[in-house]
C-alpha cells in the first residue's frame, strides 16, 4: 500500500522546483520555462486528484513533518513550532481547485505571455511557480503559524507578479499597495497567531490537542489580564480576521485589489480565483471550529461580508474597463463567502469558493483572450461585436457570466442561493445576520446587471473600434483552458444541489455537504456537523417550513438576478449602447472613484509621512542636537580655557607660583597650621 | 667645624634656604631676561641644596649630601642646556627677553 | 583553539598590512577564510550545555593567569557557549564577504584597509569569546580603533565628523559601563578572587554583593545596572542614544557598514545579555516596564525615522535601530523564546542588514549616488543585484522562511505572554507594528529607485554589477534563507544557553 500522504509535500514542492528551474535556467529553456511550470502543476494536479480519491476512500492525515523551532518556554507554557500537513476533505478539495486553476493558468500564459512576445518570461514563470507553491503550502498547513508563513509568501508572490511590468510606473505602485494593504491586515493576523500560541500553547488546526479543540473545552494556558474566555476568543478571532480581511479584499482593506489589475491577466485569474484572495476565506473555513465558538466574531464576519458584497457590486456598475468590473465582482463574491461563513454556512462558503474559483478563473481568462484580441486595450467602450469573431471565448465567457450572475442552473446559482438561504434561516433570529442577508440579496440584481452590462458591451452590438472589427485570433492554448473552465462553470453546481434535495427529498445529491461532513471519512472535529453543533445559530423558517423557505429564497434570488439581467439587456444589448451612468449624477462620480476610499488611504499615507518627517526633524534637531551640543560646549570651553596658554614663560612661572601658594594655603588651612 | 654647624638649630638653615628660594623666585617672576632667569633658577636649586645638606647633618645620614651633589651636577647640565637655549633664542629673535617669543601658544 | 583563531587573525592582519596594495584584497580574503573554517570547526564539535556565565560547560575553554590587579587575577580566559558561538560564526562569515565587497569601492591604501578589517575581526572574536572582564574590555575598546580609522580614512565627505562622533560617543559610554562594572566587582569584596565573568556572576547570584562607596548592596546593584545599561545602550544603539549610527553608516564605506551593522551593533546587545541580564536579572526585571517601553519606542521611532529618509544607507541605518529594539524587547521578557529569539535576531539581523548595506553599496558603485530621488528603474540595468536586494528587503520586512522572520517571531511569541513584563501583550502588539512601517518605507524606497523607467544622470553606461560584487550578496541570501527555513541550527543551542538566564528571574504566579 503506497501512502499517498507522504507525497503531499511533493504537491507543494513540484511548483517550487519549477520556480527554481525557471529562475535559474529559464532563459535557456524553450518558452522561458513554461513547460517546467506546466509539468509541475500537472504533476501536482494529478497528485491532488489522487489525494482527493484517497480521502474519498476514508483516509485523512494530520502529520507533523518538520520541527521548525524546537520546544521552549514562552512564559505561561512551552511551544514547539513545526510544519506539517493536514489532509481532510476541505484541504483535499482545495488542493484540486488550486492545482487545476494553476495548471490552466500556466497553459493560458503560453498564449497570453509567450505568443504576445513578452520579455522576462523566466521571471514570470518563476513567480507563477512560487505563487502556486506558496498557496499549496498554505492549503496543506496543519497549524496556524505555518498557514501564516505561507500566507505571507503568497503576499510576496502577488507583489512580484503584480509588479511584473516593473519598467512602467503603474505596476510597481500597485504591487506596493497590494503588499502594504494586505500587510496591514497581516499585522493583526500575526498578533492573532502569537496570541493563539500564547493562549493554547499550540497552533494546530486538528486533533484533540488542537487550539479549536482546546478552546471548545475551555482549556487555556493563559489569558491576558484575567480576561473572560469568551471575550478573549472574540479578540483573537477578530485579530486573525484582520489578515482575512486584507487578503480576501474585504471592506475596508479591499482597495489593493482593483489596482492589482496592473498585473498580467493570467496572474489576476490566479490571484482572484484560487490563490491569494481565496486564502483568506479558506483560512476562516480551516479554523472554523474556533470561529464557531465566538458568536460576535461570526456576526462581524457576516456583516462585513454582506456589506462588502453590496458595496463592491455598486462600484462595479460604472467601470469602463473589463478587468476592473471583474475585480469588483471578485470583492463582492468573496463578500458572499464571508457572509456564508459568518452566518454558519460553512459548506455554503466552501461551495461558493469552489464554484467561484472556476467561473472567476474562466472570466479572467476570457477577459485575457479578449485583451489579446484587442491588442491590450481593456476599455469596453472600444469593444463590441466580438461575439461572432471569437465564439469559443464568447460562449465560455457567457457561461461564466451566467454563473457569476447566479442564473439557474449555472454553478453560481447553487452556491449563492445556498449562502443566501443559510443567511436567511439563521438571520431570522439575529438582526445583524439579517442585515448581512439583506445586503447580500440587494447585491444579487446589481451583480447580474454589471455582469451582463460587461457581456453586452464586450461581445454584443456593433464593433466600436478598428481593433474590435479585426481582433487578433487566439490559439489553442487560450481556448483549451477556457473550454475546461466553461464546462466546470456549468456543472460544478451539481455537486451540491441542496434545494433539489430539500424539495424533492432526494438523499445523497448534496455531495459537498456529505463530503465536508466526513461522510466518507475525515478528521474528528473538522466536520460541518461538528461546526453546526458548537456554533451559536439556530434555524428559523419562513412560511411553509423548510421546503417553503428554500423555494421562496431561491425564487427571490433568481428573480432578482433575472431582473438585473433584463435591465442590462434593455440598456446595453443594442447596436450602439451609450453610457447610461450619467443618469446617476453625482452618485456616478462617487462610485467611479470607489467612494473615495483610495483617496482616504493615500491621505493617511501622506499624514504618516508627515509624522515621520516631524520625527526626523525632532531627531536631527533635538536628540542629535543634544549630542552635538555636548560636543560644542566642550569645544567652546576648551577654546576659552586654552587662552591661558599665552606663550609667555613668565606668566607660566607666575601661575606655577600661584598654584604652589594656593596648594600651601589649602594644606595649611586643612592641616590647621595657622591655628 | 661639625660642632659649630650642628650647634645651629635646623630652623636657621630652613629660614636661610627659604630666603634664598624666595629671592630666586622673585627673580624668575620679575625679570624678563633669560640670563637672569637662569641665575634665579640656580639660586632656587641651591636653596634646595641647603635643605638637603642641613637635614643630612641633622639626621647624620649622608643621603642628603649625595642628593645635593646630584643637584649640583644637574644644575651644571641645566646651565649648559639653558645657555644653549638662550643662544638659539638670541640668534632667532635678537634679544634674550623671554616674553618676546610667544609662538608656542594656542 | 580559540587562541589560535584570534592569534591567526591578528597575524593575518599584520601580514596583509605589509602586503602590496595590488593583491592585499585577495590575500585578506584568502586569510579570512581560515577563521571562518575555524569557527565551523568549533561549531561542528560543539555540544550545547548551558550558559558559560552561570556554571554551564564552557566549550573550548582556556584559562591562563596573566597578571594581578588589586588582589584579583586577570587571566586569558576564553571559551564559547550557545550564545557566543553563533555570533563567532556570524563574524567570521561576514568578514570574508565584506572583504570581497570592498574590492570594487576601495581604491586607495588597500593593504591598510584590509589589515584593519582583519584586525577588527580579531578583536570582535575576542569580544565574543572573552570570559574575563579585563580581557574582554581590552578587546571591546580595541574594536573602536580600526573602526575609527576605517571610517575616518576611507569614508565619505563628512568622515571626520562621523568617525570622531562614533569614537567619542561610544568611548564615553564605555567609561560609564566600566565604572558600573568596577563598582560591582569592588562591592563583591573578597567573595571573588579574579575578574572571570563566571565567578563574578556566581558570586552575585549567591548574594555576595556588599556595600561599596556608602551605597547599600541593592542601590549599588541598581546603579551599576543603570550605568552598564546606558553604556551598552549607546553601542546597541537604543533611542535616544542612536544618532551616531546613521552618521557613521552614511560616511563609512560599504564593507565597513556591513561589519558595523552586522557585528558591531551586536556587541552592544551581546554585552547587555551577558552583563545586565545574566548578572543582574533581578534589577533588569524590576526595570522591565521602562526598558520594554524604550525598546518599543526604538522600534517605532526608528522605523518612522527610516520612513523620512531619502538616503538609502540612512534608511537601512535607521531600520537597524528599529530591529535592535526587537532584540531589547526579547531580552527583557525573560522567557526562553524571548531571550533565545533576541540572540537569534542578532545573527539574523547581522546577515540581513549586511546584505542590505552590501546591495546598496553595489548600486552606489554603479550610480555614485544613494539618494532616492536621483535614480529610478535600476532593476532594468542590474537585474541580479536588484533581485537580491529585493529579496533582502523582504527579509528585512520579516518574510517567513527568511532569518528575520524567525528572529522576530520568536521574540513576539516569547514576549506576548511573558510573566516578567507587565502589559506584555500591549508592548508586543505595539512593537509588532514595526513590521508594517518597515514594509512601508522599504517598498516605497524600492519602488522609486529600482522600478519604473530607468533614469539616472551619468556620462557613462550603467551595466550589471561585476561578479565579485554580486557573489557575496548571493551567499548572504542563501544563508538568510537557510537560517529562515531551519532556525534550529542556531536556535536550539541558543535556547539551551538562554534557559539559565531566564531562570534568573522568578515571577509570582
Amino acid at each position: 500500500m503506497i501512502d499517498v500522504f507522504s507525497y503531499v509535500p511533493a504537491i507543494v514542492l513540484l511548483p517550487f522546483f519549477s520556480f527554481l528551474i525557471a529562475l535559474g535556467v529559464g532563459k535557456y529553456l524553450p518558452k522561458g520555462g513554461a513547460f517546467g511550470g506546466i509539468a509541475a502543476t500537472a504533476g501536482s494536479f494529478l497528485l491532488s486528484l489522487w489525494v482527493l480519491a484517497t480521502v474519498a476512500g476514508g483516509e485523512a492525515a494530520n502529520r507533523t513533518l518538520y520541527t521548525w523551532a524546537s520546544a521552549g518556554g514562552i512564559g505561561p507554557t512551552d511551544v514547539e513550532l513545526s510544519f506539517g500537513i493536514l489532509i481532510d476533505p476541505l484541504s483535499a478539495l482545495m488542493l484540486v481547485i488550486v492545482t487545476l486553476v494553476a495548471l490552466l493558468v500556466h497553459v493560458f500564459s503560453l498564449g497570453y505571455m509567450n505568443d504576445e512576445g513578452e520579455t522576462g518570461l523566466p521571471r514570470y514563470y518563476a513567480g507563477l511557480g512560487l505563487f502556486t507553491a506558496s498557496m499549496l503550502g498554505f492549503v496543506v498547513a496543519d497549524n496556524l503559524l505555518m498557514a501564516f508563513m505561507f500566507f505571507e509568501l503568497v503576499g510576496l508572490c502577488s507583489y512580484l507578479l503584480i509588479g511584473f511590468h516593473f519598467r512602467e510606473p503603474g505596476p510597481p505602485s500597485a504591487a506596493k499597495k497590494a503588499f502594504l494593504v494586505t500587510r496591514f491586515g497581516d499585522y493583526f493576523f500575526l498578533i492573532g497567531v502569537v496570541a493563539v500560541l500564547a493562549t493554547f500553547g499550540t497552533a494546530q488546526f486538528a486533533g484533540p490537542e488542537s487550539f479549536p479543540a482546546l478552546a471548545e473545552a475551555g482549556e487555556v494556558a493563559w489569558t491576558p489580564g484575567g480576561l473572560a474566555l469568551d471575550t478573549w476568543f472574540t479578540v483573537v478571532g477578530l485579530l486573525v480576521l484582520g489578515g482575512v480581511v486584507g487578503k480576501s479584499a474585504q471592506f475596508p482593506l479591499h482597495t489593493w485589489l482593483p489596482d492589482a489589475m496592473e498585473g498580467p491577466t493570467p496572474v489576476s485569474a490566479l490571484i482572484h480565483a484560487a490563490t491569494m484572495v481565496a486564502a483568506g476565506v479558506y483560512l476562516v473555513a480551516r479554523m472554523y471550529g474556533f470561529y464557531a465558538l465566538t458568536p460576535t466574531t461570526l456576526a462581524v464576519i457576516a456583516f462585513i461580508g454582506g456589506f462588502t458584497a453590496l458595496f463592491a457590486a455598486t462600484m462595479g456598475l460604472v467601470k469602463d474597463e473589463l478587468k476592473q468590473v471583474l475585480a469588483y465582482s471578485t470583492i463582492s463574491q468573496y463578500g458572499y463567502m464571508m457572509l456564508a461563513l459568518g452566518s454558519g454556512g460553512y459548506v455554503a462558503a466552501v461551495f461558493h469558493l469552489t464554484t467561484h474559483a472556476f467561473f472567476k478563473a474562466l472570466l479572467f481568462l476570457g477577459a485575457g483572450a479578449v485583451i489579446i484580441a484587442m491588442h491590450h486595450n481593456e476599455d469596453m467602450w472600444d469593444m463590441g461585436g466580438l461575439k461572432s469573431k471569437m465564439p469559443v471565448t464568447y460562449y465560455t465567457f457567457l457561461a461564466g457570466s451566467l454563473a457569476l450572475a447566479g442564473i439557474f442552473p449555472f454553478a453560481g446559482f447553487w452556491s449563492k442561493d445556498e449562502i443566501l438561504y443559510e443567511a436567511l434561516v439563521h438571520g431570522l433570529n439575529d438582526p445583524l445576520l439579517l442585515g448581512g442577508y439583506l445586503m447580500g440579496l440587494l447585491a444579487v440584481p446589481v451583480t447580474a446587471f454589471y455582469t451582463f452590462r460587461m457581456v453586452f458591451l464586450t461581445f454584443h452590438g456593433e464593433p466600436r473600434s478598428e481593433t474590435a472589427r479585426d481582433p487578433e485570433p487566439v490559439r489553442w492554448n487560450v481556448k483549451g483552458p477556457l473550454t475546461v473552465l466553461g464546462v466546470l462553470a456549468v456543472v460544478t453546481g451539481f455537486i451540491n444541489m441542496v434545494p433539489v434535495q430539500k424539495v424533492l427529498g432526494l438523499e445523497g445529491i448534496d455531495l459537498l455537504h456529505l463530503w465536508l461532513d466526513n461522510h466518507w471519512g475525515g478528521i474528528e472535529g473538522l466536520s460541518s456537523h461538528h461546526y453546526g453543533d458548537i456554533g451559536p445559530y439556530s434555524s428559523g423558517s419562513l412560511v411553509g417550513g423548510e421546503v417553503g423557505t428554500v423555494l421562496v429564497g431561491a425564487a427571490v434570488s433568481l428573480g432578482l438576478a433575472l431582473t438585473g439581467l433584463l435591465v442590462a439587456w434593455r440598456l446595453y444589448n443594442v447596436p450602439s449602447p451609450t453610457e447610461h451612468t450619467a443618469k446617476l449624477g453625482g452618485i456616478k462620480d462617487v462610485l467611479y472613484n470607489n467612494y473615495y476610499l483610495d483617496e482616504l488611504q493615500v491621505w493617511l499615507a501622506y499624514r504618516t509621512e508627515d509624522v515621520a518627517g516631524g520625527a526626523n526633524t525632532f531627531d536631527q534637531g533635538i536628540i542629535d542636537g543634544v549630542v552635538n551640543g555636548v560636543s560644542s560646549v566642550s569645544l567652546f570651553g576648551g577654546s576659552r580655557i586654552r587662552r591661558l596658554q599665552s606663550g609667555v614663560v613668565s606668566q607660566y612661572a607666575m601661575l606655577l607660583t600661584l598654584g604652589l601658594v594656593a596648594l600651601l594655603l589649602a594644606l595649611g588651612v586643612t592641616g590647621g597650621w595657622f591655628l | 667645624m661639625t660642632a659649630v654647624a650642628s650647634s645651629i638649630p635646623p630652623e636657621w638653615y630652613l629660614l636661610l634656604a627659604a630666603a634664598v628660594f624666595c629671592i630666586g623666585l622673585f627673580g624668575v617672576l620679575t625679570r624678563n631676561d633669560a640670563l637672569y632667569f637662569l641665575m634665579s633658577v640656580e639660586l632656587m636649586m641651591n636653596a634646595a641644596n641647603i635643605n638637603f645638606v642641613a637635614f643630612a647633618l641633622y639626621y647624620g645620614d649622608l643621603t642628603g649630601q649625595v642628593f645635593a651633589l646630584f643637584v649640583i651636577a644637574l644644575a651644571a647640565a641645566e646651565v649648559a642646556i639653558g645657555i644653549g637655549i638662550i643662544l638659539v633664542l638670541y640668534r632667532n629673535f635678537g634679544v634674550t627677553d623671554v616674553t618676546v617669543p610667544t609662538e608656542m601658544r594656542w | 583553539m580559540i587562541e589560535a583563531l584570534i592569534g591567526f587573525t591578528f597575524a593575518a592582519a599584520i601580514l596583509v598590512l605589509l602586503a602590496p596594495n595590488e593583491w592585499a584584497g585577495r590575500l585578506a580574503f584568502a586569510f579570512s577564510l581560515l577563521p571562518f573554517a575555524g569557527s565551523l570547526y568549533l561549531w561542528s564539535g560543539f555540544e550545547s550545555a548551558g550558559n558559560a556565565l552561570t556554571g554551564g560547560d564552557i566549550a573550548y575553554a582556556t584559562q591562563i593567569e596573566w597578571l594581578e590587579v588589586g588582589g584579583r587575577t586577570v587571566s586569558w580566559f576564553v571559551g564559547v557557549d550557545g550564545i557566543s558561538l553563533p555570533l563567532v560564526v556570524l563574524t567570521t562569515f561576514l568578514v570574508p564577504l565584506a572583504i570581497v565587497s570592498a574590492w570594487t569601492p576601495i581604491d586607495a591604501r588597500q593593504s591598510q584597509f584590509y589589515g584593519l578589517m582583519l584586525f577588527m575581526e580579531a578583536n570582535l572574536l575576542g569580544v565574543f569569546t572573552a570570559l574575563d572582564f579585563f580581557l574582554w574590555f581590552v578587546f571591546w575598546e580595541a574594536v573602536l580603533v580600526p573602526m575609527y580609522f576605517l571610517i575616518g580614512i576611507w569614508g565619505g565627505p563628512r568622515r571626520k565628523y562621523a568617525a570622531i562622533k562614533f569614537f567619542v560617543y561610544t568611548n564615553a559610554a564605555s567609561l560609564l559601563m566600566f565604572i558600573g562594572f568596577m563598582s560591582l566587582t569592588f562591592a563583591l569584596g573578597d567573595s571573588v578572587s579574579s575578574f572571570a565573568l563566571p565567578e563574578i556572576t556566581g558570586a552575585i547570584a549567591d548574594g555576595g554583593l556588599g556595600s561599596f562607596a556608602g551605597l547599600a548592596p541593592e542601590t549599588l546593584a541598581t546603579a551599576a545596572f543603570l550605568a552598564m545599561f546606558l553604556g551598552f545602550a549607546v553601542k546597541v544603539p537604543i533611542v535616544p542614544f542612536h544618532t551616531w549610527l546613521p552618521d557613521a553608516h552614511v560616511e563609512a564605506p560599504t564593507p565597513v557598514s556591513v561589519l558595523l551593522a552586522g557585528v558591531l551593533l551586536k556587541m552592544g546587545t551581546y554585552a547587555l545579555l551577558r552583563f545586565n541580564f545574566t548578572m543582574l536579572p533581578e534589577q533588569a526585571s524590576a526595570l522591565a516596564i521602562p526598558i520594554a517601553a524604550i525598546a518599543v519606542i526604538s522600534v517605532i521611532y526608528g522605523a518612522m525615522l527610516a520612513l523620512a529618509q531619502k538616503d538609502l544607507k540612512r534608511i537601512v541605518a535607521y531600520s537597524s535601530v528599529s530591529s535592535m529594539g526587537y532584540v531589547i524587547l526579547g531580552l527583557i521578557v525573560f522567557t526562553e523564546y524571548g531571550v533565545g529569539g533576541a540572540t537569534f535576531q542578532m545573527v539574523a539581523h547581522g546577515l540581513i542588514s549586511g546584505l542590505m548595506f552590501m546591495a546598496v553599496g553595489v548600486i552606489y558603485n554603479a550610480t555614485h549616488t544613494r539618494m532616492v530621488g536621483d535614480m529610478s528603474g535600476m532593476a532594468d540595468r542590474m537585474p541580479v543585484a536588484v533581485g537580491i536586494l529585493v529579496a533582502g528587503a523582504f527579509g528585512y520586512m520579516g518574510l517567513p522562511l527568511m532569518a528575520g522572520f524567525a528572529g522576530e517571531f520568536f521574540i513576539f511569541v516569547g514576549s506576548f505572554a511573558a510573566p516578567a513584563l507587565p502589559y506584555a501583550p500591549l508592548f508586543t502588539a505595539l512593537a509588532m507594528f514595526g513590521i508594517v512601517v518597515v514594509a512601508g518605507y522599504l517598498l516605497s524606497a524600492m519602488q522609486s529607485t529600482l522600478f519604473g523607467p530607468f533614469e539616472l544622470e551619468t556620462d557613462y553606461e550603467v551595466g550589471p554589477a561585476p561578479f565579485h560584487d554580486v557573489a557575496p550578496l548571493a551567499v548572504l541570501l542563501v544563508a538568510i534563507i537557510v537560517l529562515g527555513v531551519a532556525p534550529d541550527i542556531f536556535f536550539e543551542m541558543i535556547r539551551d544557553a538562554a534557559v539559565p538566564v531566564v531562570e534568573g528571574v522568578t515571577v509570582d504566579g
